[in-house]
């Protein structure tokens, strides 16, 4: 098992290392000078931006910068952004747990909502019930992101003044009060980030369950004596394959979904980041985030091998070949 | 053809006019009034900030945000007003000697940066030095001061100016806010920890930076002129426009910028003016189109094919119907606050059949065929660039991007740089719009308009073209009407 993990980490490298080739070539490829963006539109002294240009290395190669760059990240040195002059690792670390915290919550929010409505749509298909939660979960995918999010903004917040606005804060006397105010703050940018994944999972989890319903093993189950509820956790045991396959597709786009909805809720996480860098033309920052995210794509396909394993033991048979292992 | 969408391409001109154009106002300045009646102290201001400052530190900052707080935090040598006169700040007085190339400031009495530490000249002339070190990355300053030959301090309170030839814009520079060389002596300039916590000796302290979230600045109780009547300024960081809106409407924030649409659905609802008032302002530049007059191409090099680019454009239609009225055809190169509109400058009109036959007859003519316009066999098709950052947008001397070269004009920029007297200066810049008129090296397209929502319970606060906030006193002298507790 150790040696399998460690061959898929390692045959991801390749992949990595071609990211930041491309990401880098993209970035040096864009026609834009930094020092016409930092001189704000008035004259400088030309030793002034030559000064420059020698300190960002412009004068020198792609390839060059490209490799001192590779060396410094060997070293655990990302650089330092250029519009601020912080270290990129320092303000990425700054904006990544507000990424992640929201999209964790609504992923949670999604499976949560999702998984227990496809399985009473397939326990009863075709139902009245069935077929109007569906159209209301497809209406709700069908709304953009952005009107969404001002719809709710519109209502939660300023006629019934429920939720705030917009940001985010942990205030409060004790934690428990502090975790109200950060939860109050999450709901309407989580809710948002959710919508448009109800519909995915639900539709998904509907379908798993229904062919699995239909499986004599239930009926056997069942005429033995099973109770109903015994007999649905056995199912859903079973329908955790695809489940953990959707899992690998949907989180990268939350990660990509969470641009317009930072923006909109004026949460301080990566998609603001990134965009505010992109602008600003903030190379090493946007390099750092490039690689954030390869890195974490990357990770959760190896996240969801690893998943594979636990959950299914007939791939964990077919991958590793170590029968005696099992059960 | 694409016009830049936001103010981000921000065409320098009409900030170039400003600075040529800066000693045409009064140099004995007006006391900053005070009023009468009995002040009304108290109460928090919530400012929202489309993006978030880069850095605090007073000269590096090369965006609006992070100027907008420097000039809260930090105290200036001079400002402007909200007409864009020039107005005393730390400098109590001034004068011009030599001819204008000597230029001397005498600096108030008592002025303490935030922590206690005197301001004193010694402080003026380590910004200045940090402005002209090439590794402070200070580049959106250093316009104003590449003239300046040498700064001398000779007593605490005064400094004194030299500059290489008599330079008429000398105080524009000087709206520069004033470091803490205490503080900032012994520490890496670009990663000081007060680039990101500065400490001033302007009206507001800082407190606090979230970031991504707020800046916190707190009257200064100690300010030379008075403490600002505000107890708090609150910035709030809010990228959304529609989000500001909201904010408005839920009486989080006091002001919100209001895109054209937002304006047509508010600005005529009686209910939406009980609560907020509206203030418009014309910003200081403007977009417009470089032509390249310089025979890297075979159009542009002929004043009659300019023109006729001009008059092929519908300026008006386009503010009109794109911009829903937000923004105005320049009728010269200077913006209405800064020259007074020249009466015998029109812009030229929307008027494509007489651009068809000044390309007529500077031998561009239509090819029925390809519908393209032909001379000598060369097609009349061009490339046109937005403005980005880009290094295709080659510079010539400073940012005349048309590589426009015109001895007349050249030598009465000379001459308007070191001329004194306002009335000769109008006249001399009045001369140099007219004959950019004439030549077309530009087509001026529109200066952006903003229109905003303020609350109601803030009294007396017109915007200058630079805003509500970048003005003296301005946000200083900022009162509400009913402050909020204690």
């Amino acid at each position: 098992m150790i040696a399998f993990l460690a061959r898929r980490a390692l045959s991801t490298v390749p992949t990595l290392v071609g990211i930041t080739i491309l990401t880098f070539a993209i970035l040096n490829l864009l026609p834009t000078d930094p020092i016409q963006v930092w001189s704000g539109g008035g004259s400088y002294s030309a030793e002034a931006a030559e000064h420059l240009r020698s300190e960002l290395r412009l004068e020198q190669g792609v390839a060059a910068r490209y490799a001192s760059w590779g060396f410094a990240l060997l070293r655990g040195d990302l650089g330092r952004s250029l519009r601020d002059g912080r270290t990129v690792a320092s303000v990425i670390a700054g904006a990544l747990p507000w990424s992640l915290l929201l999209n964790l919550c609504s992923v949670l929010l999604i499976y949560g909502v999702s998984v227990p409505f496809g399985l009473f749509g397939a326990s009863s298909p075709g139902s009245v019930a069935d077929r109007l939660g569906h159209l209301i979960l497809l209406l709700l995918y069908a709304v953009p992101s952005f009107a969404a999010a001002l719809i709710l903004q519109q209502w939660f917040a300023v006629r019934l003044g429920w939720l705030p606005l917009h940001g985010v804060s942990a205030q409060g006397a004790s934690s428990v009060e502090r975790a109200w105010d950060l939860a109050r703050h999450l709901a309407l940018p989580t809710a948002c980030l959710a919508l448009s994944g109800w519909a995915i999972v639900a539709r998904y989890s509907r379908a798993a369950f229904r062919s699995l319903l239909n499986r004599e093993f239930l009926a056997v189950a069942r005429a033995k004596g099973l109770s109903r509820l015994r007999a649905y956790g056995h199912v859903t045991a079973n329908a955790a394959v695809p489940f953990v396959t959707l899992l690998a597709t949907i989180l990268p786009g939350l990660v990509g979904g969470s641009v317009i909805v930072e923006q909109v809720f004026s949460l301080p996480g990566v998609g603001r980041l990134y965009l505010t860098s992109v602008e600003a033309r903030d190379y090493p920052v946007v390099l750092g985030l490039t690689l954030l995210s390869a890195v974490l794509v990357l990770a959760g396909q190896l996240l969801v091998d690893v998943l594979y394993l636990i959950v299914d033991p007939r791939i964990r048979e077919g991958l590793l070949g170590d029968r005696g292992d099992v059960h | 053809m694409r016009i830049p969408p936001r103010g981000r391409a921000k065409f320098p001109l009409a900030l170039f006019a400003l600075a040529v154009l800066s000693s045409c106002t009064a140099s004995s300045p007006p006391e900053i009034p005070r009023s009468t009646a009995p002040p009304e102290y108290g109460g928090r201001f919530v400012f929202p900030l489309r993006t978030e400052p880069a850095t605090l530190n007073f000269v590096t900052a090369s965006d609006q945000p992070s100027d907008l707080v420097a000039r809260l935090v930090g105290d200036s040598l001079v400002d402007r007003d909200v007409d864009l006169n020039v107005v005393p700040r730390l400098a109590a007085s001034w004068e011009f000697a030599d001819g204008g190339r000597t230029l001397t400031f005498h600096l108030r009495p008592g002025v303490r940066f935030h922590d206690g530490h005197p301001l004193t000249s010694a402080d003026v002339k380590y910004t200045y030095e940090r402005v002209i070190d090439k590794t402070s990355h200070a580049l959106a300053r250093l316009d104003g001061f590449l003239p300046v030959e040498r700064v001398e301090t000779p007593d605490e309170r005064t400094v004194r100016v030299v500059y290489r030839f008599p330079y008429a814009p000398a105080l524009s520079g000087w709206e520069m806010p004033i470091l803490p060389r205490h503080l900032y002596e012994g520490e890496d300039f670009l990663t000081s920890r007060y680039n990101r916590a500065p400490i001033g000796s302007g009206p507001f302290r800082f407190i606090s930076w979230e970031p991504g979230r707020r800046i916190l600045l707190a009257a200064n109780l100690d300010y030379w002129a008075g403490r600002p009547y505000l107890d708090t300024l609150d910035l709030e960081i809010i990228p959304s426009q529609e989000t500001t809106l909201q904010a408005l409407l839920a009486g989080e924030v006091d002001y919100a910028a209001l895109t054209p649409v937002q304006w047509e659905a508010h600005s005529k609802d009686p209910s939406f003016l009980r609560r907020f008032a509206t203030v418009q302002y014309l910003s200081l530049f403007f977009y417009y189109i470089a032509w390249r007059t310089d025979g890297t191409n075979p159009f542009f090099t002929d004043p009659d094919v300019r023109r006729a680019m001009t008059l092929a454009l519908d300026r008006e239609g386009y503010v009109r119907t794109v911009l829903r009225g937000f923004g105005q055809v320049p009728d010269s190169i200077f913006h209405p606050a800064i020259l007074p509109p020249d009466p015998e400058l029109r812009p030229l009109g929307y008027d494509p059949r007489a651009a068809a036959a000044l390309l007529d007859r500077a031998g561009w003519r239509l090819d029925p065929g390809s519908g393209l316009r032909r001379k000598d066999g060369t097609a009349f098709r061009f490339t046109l660039l937005i403005y980005g950052g880009a290094e295709e947008h080659v510079q010539y001397s400073g940012r005349n991007y048309a590589g426009f070269h015109d001895p007349q004009i050249d030598a009465w920029l000379q001459d308007g740089r070191r001329t004194v007297d306002p009335v000769a200066r109008t006249v001399l810049y009045r001369s140099i719009a007219r004959r950019l008129d004439d030549l077309q090296p530009y087509t001026y397209l529109f200066f952006p308009a903003t229109r905003a929502a303020l609350s109601r319970r803030i009294a007396d606060i017109r915007p200058s073209p630079r805003g509500i906030i970048v003005q003296y006193p301005g946000v200083t002298r900022l009162r509400l009407s009913r402050p909020e507790g204690g």
